[in-house]
């Protein structure tokens, strides 16, 4: 818990989806198991500025594993994005008359990712994971104002948006099989951003510009809970400078 | 112009399926006599419904003084209730015009086909497309007032598509949610309410009907989602991949049929017609054990 305490330190989350469990919940014999989650992500991005991007993730995930050590997985799913003040303008003449969000709905993304666990006892273990997104789609939203009593239409772009994650997490199996766990983790997350105008007092402009995220680590924590007829529960939360949380319901096979 | 057009035939017979597709449901009903492995529309299932025997079939054979195929003969004995034929004449040229198609363009196809799609994604194919027939098995339920049904199929399609993922898998048919598809259709919906065959006819491409159970047709044509989408194209190319992957699960159903009857066709119109009863029993039972009376109206009606 002190690790994890220590890497929240300073963070925002970003990934696309849940980090899930350490162990796999597939059969030991080997088997799919698949789920449909839910996750609300926040991040920091910067340039020269900074950006908060908010995203509603829908997801569906199928999953191999075996032994209990290790699983394989890939998800695709769909994600909105919001950048909160976006289109504020830092130039007396140039008025935004449209939303200062940037806000656009529903986009493809795919995610691949692997992790392995390494059991201590019939209790504790620890296990690691590397996951990775990409978003097929660009987003896009129209911001519009006047400049110097000029009207003015534009559209930002946001594009390959994506992330990779790597992290450890350890476990404890409680009775009924509900698997608690916790761990640090470090990622990096990339997007290109350009405007299709420049239009003077606006963060953005016609030249392509990279947005990073602002901190590399995070702390992440959750439980994994099982249900009749062999469905799980998965609940997560990720905590740096602002939460992000997630619930996934996974089908055993 | 010529290769353009036959092209585009060959597209549509691809699309939407010659005999074969009814001939599976015949050749299921002719090997329905026997615990079998058989093809059930759409899905493969494991029969075992007890064969009719009679107490000693030989001697009954010789005191009819029948010899045919057992499984024609037994299904010709047990089909009291035979089904008009007005249009023979018409029904054999298609019957021929659809084997025709069958063996010499589909079964090629679809054993190519089988030989570089592995059978697991062959499966999951079938399950896909059988998933997306979800809509006319959960109406023909609710019209049928089989609510335990249609709360099944809505069930099934629910778990299929969302942990299945979009029903490329089948979880709702595994032993822990026992969700298993109701073999239903807008056919049988119109029997339960005593409408009967009417008489036999083969359609090309779609091989045996009747006028009940071509409405069934034009309904599964309607409630299918992948008839919506567009161009026009898109649901015929799906439809082709529906029928060749399908095939190649099934290849060797009609040929027995075929083997084994004297008269291919007649064969295939009585297995079409027992198969066609059988459903009907099937559903009169599960109304009748869920306190519904619709033997009445069947047998009134003539509607087997």
């Amino acid at each position: 818990m002190t690790a994890l305490l220590i890497f929240a330190i300073g963070g925002t989350a970003s990934a696309s989806g849940l980090f899930g469990p350490p162990q796999t919940i597939s059969r030991e014999a080997g088997g799919l198991n698949t789920s449909i989650g839910y996750s609300y992500q926040e991040d920091k991005f910067e340039d020269n500025a900074q950006y908060v991007f908010r995203q509603n993730q829908v997801y569906s995930q199928v999953s191999y594993g075996a032994k209990n050590r290790w699983e394989i997985y890939g998800r695709i799913g769909v994600s909105d994005l919001t950048i909160s003040d976006a289109f504020t303008s830092n130039n007396a003449s140039t008025l935004v008359t449209s939303d200062s969000d940037f806000t656009e709905h529903w986009k493809f993304f795919g995610t691949l990712g692997a992790k392995g666990f390494l059991p201590i006892n019939k209790i504790f273990g620890v296990g690691a994971f590397l996951q990775g997104s990409y978003y097929f789609e660009h987003f896009k939203c129209e911001v519009a104002g006047t400049d110097a009593g000029a009207p003015f239409t534009a559209d930002l772009k946001v594009r390959d948006l994506w992330d990779v994650n790597f992290g450890i997490g350890f476990q404890a199996t409680v009775p009924y099989d509900i698997k608690l766990y916790a761990g640090p983790y470090i990622y990096y997350s990339e997007a290109k951003a350009n405007l299709s105008a420049n239009i003077a007092g606006l963060k953005f402009g016609t030249q392509k510009i990279s947005l990073e995220n602002k901190s590399i680590a995070g702390g992440f924590a959750g439980i994994d809970v099982p249900l009749a007829k062999g469905f799980h529960l998965n609940i997560e939360g990720r905590y740096s400078e602002r939460f992000s949380f997630g619930a996934a319901i996974g089908y055993k096979y | 112009m010529k290769s353009y057009l036959l092209s585009i035939f060959l597209f549509i017979f691809l699309a939407v399926g010659p005999v074969h597709g009814a001939g599976t449901d015949a050749a299921q009903a002719n090997t329905e006599t026997s615990p079998s492995i058989v093809v059930v529309g759409e899905t493969v299932e494991t029969t075992t419904e007890a064969p009719d025997k009679t107490a000693d079939p030989f001697q009954e054979e010789y005191e009819n003084g029948e010899y045919t195929d057992n499984g024609a003969n037994a299904a010709s004995k047990e089909e009291k209730l035979e089904i008009a034929d007005p249009l023979e004449p018409f029904n054999r040229a298609m019957f021929h015009f659809n084997d025709k198609l069958y063996f010499w363009m589909l079964k090629p196809v679809a054993q190519g086909y089988k030989e570089v799609v592995p059978e697991p994604v062959r499966i999951s194919f079938k399950n896909f497309f059988s998933n997306l027939g979800f809509p006319i098995r959960f109406l023909s339920c609710l019209f049928q007032a089989d609510f335990s049904g249609a709360a099944t199929e809505a069930g099934r399609f629910g778990v299929n598509t969302i942990w299945g993922i979009g029903g490329l898998m089948d979880p709702a048919a595994s032993k822990e949610l026992d969700l298993q598809k109701q073999d239903t259709d807008l056919g049988l919906t119109l029997a339960s309410y005593g409408v009967g065959h009417g008489f036999y006819i083969v359609w090309p491409l779609f091989g045996p009907s009747s006028p009940r159970d071509t409405i069934d047709l034009a309904g599964r044509y309607f409630l299918n989602p992948l008839s919506y989408i567009t161009p026009w194209y898109y649901p015929l190319g799906t439809k082709a991949l529906d029928v060749v992957n399908a095939t190649s699960l099934s290849i060797g159903d009609y040929e027995s049929l075929k083997e084994a009857a004297i008269d291919p066709y007649v064969a295939l119109r009585d297995a079409y017609i027992q198969y066609r009863k059988k459903q009907i029993k099937r559903k009169n039972n599960k109304a009748g054990a869920a306190g519904v009376q619709l033997e009445g109206n069947l047998t009134k009606s003539g509607a087997y």
